[in-house]
């Protein structure tokens, strides 16, 4: 396999691996949902919206201090997930 | 339906913010402080501002104390201030007397001059903070007599995919669910995941408990603290 398609491989996975992530969220399998998300975490450590999403799954469960720190690192990735700013704003309680 | 008159004394943070919120609910408010500046900041918000020295009686009495409904002593810096400005409105007839104290003694010495309600914002919020580190589980918590409380608590692990009749919450732990908070998932427009919070007031018992609801419970605080150990 050469490195370009392995890239490519790699990111489709990652992506899929969110989009189900999103999938069990949506359906409010919590636990599900936060796995997916660690897959996808694993494959990428510097994607944003997954930290953005898992940091909703463990706000959705009331783990708010979880949630803080996914949110935390989301917005050092990228600066302007406005999102993620908007909930971390909120449980810091700005 | 006339509009409440306050008169709120003292524009410091917590002064300034009740005079706003108060405003914003409709009522009449005039906000009174020595500091011009913090009358100036306010103006825009209030019914009237106005530089003064509330603890002049003669002031306070060009105020037709009689009208005003309820003041609102906010003096955070000077106790004698305070208890002064307490005093006068309580002999000038004004309705209801509210004091945010900052001490103990300044609450008691309120208390005696005969302020309706003492305030103490910091120890209320000391006391929250320490609840909510102390429990996690619980997020707030009114205490309705000393034996009964109406508390927001996590839904335990125990119960969740249960319908509230399953959970037999009524039946083996004599409490009542009032309403159950929910953080329900959507996707926006553009395909983000977020979630919107939802209230299901007055639940049925075939409502179903999901991982993540918060249940408004009332109930004896012994019977609440056995519902909250099924983690």
């Amino acid at each position: 396999m050469n490195k370009k398609k392995e890239i490519s491989d790699k990111k489709e996975t990652e992506e899929s691996l969110i989009e189900l992530g999103k999938f069990y969220f949506i359906n409010g399998k919590y636990d599900k949902a936060i796995e997916e998300f660690k897959k996808a975490i694993e494959l990428n450590p510097r994607n944003s919206e997954t930290y953005y999403n898992l940091g909703l799954v463990y706000e959705a469960k009331n783990n708010i201090e979880e949630a803080r720190k996914m949110y935390e690192k989301s917005v050092e990735i990228d600066p302007n997930n406005k999102l993620a700013k908007e909930h971390l704003e909120k449980i810091v309680g700005l | 339906m006339t509009k409440k008159q306050f008169l709120v004394v003292g524009l410091g943070t917590f002064g300034e913010n009740v005079a706003k919120y108060l405003t914003e609910k409709g009522a009449q408010v005039i906000a009174v402080d020595t500091d011009e500046k913090k009358v100036q900041n306010i103006a825009p918000f209030v019914t009237q501002a106005l530089t003064a020295d509330a603890t002049d009686e003669k002031f306070l009495k060009s105020l037709n104390p009689k009208d005003i409904d309820v003041g609102i002593v906010a003096i955070g810096e000077s106790l004698e201030d305070s208890v002064l400005v307490t005093l006068h409105m309580k002999e000038l007839g004004v309705k209801k007397i509210i004091v945010k104290c900052i001490n103990q003694l300044h609450a008691r010495i309120s208390a005696k001059l005969g302020a309706d309600r003492i305030v103490y914002p910091e120890l209320e919020m000391a006391k929250r903070v320490a609840e909510g580190l102390i429990s996690p589980n619980i997020l707030e918590e009114i205490e309705l007599s000393p034996e009964y409380n109406i508390v927001e608590l996590i839904v335990p692990k125990k119960f969740i995919g249960k319908t509230i009749k399953q959970a037999k919450i009524r039946s083996e732990y004599n409490i009542n669910i009032i309403a159950i908070k929910r953080k329900v998932p959507y996707l926006t427009d553009s395909g983000e995941t977020d979630f919107k919070e939802e209230i299901n007031i007055a639940p049925l018992a075939d409502d179903e408990l999901n991982d993540g609801d918060i249940l408004v419970v009332i109930g004896k605080d012994s019977d609440v603290e056995r519902l909250k150990k099924n983690e």
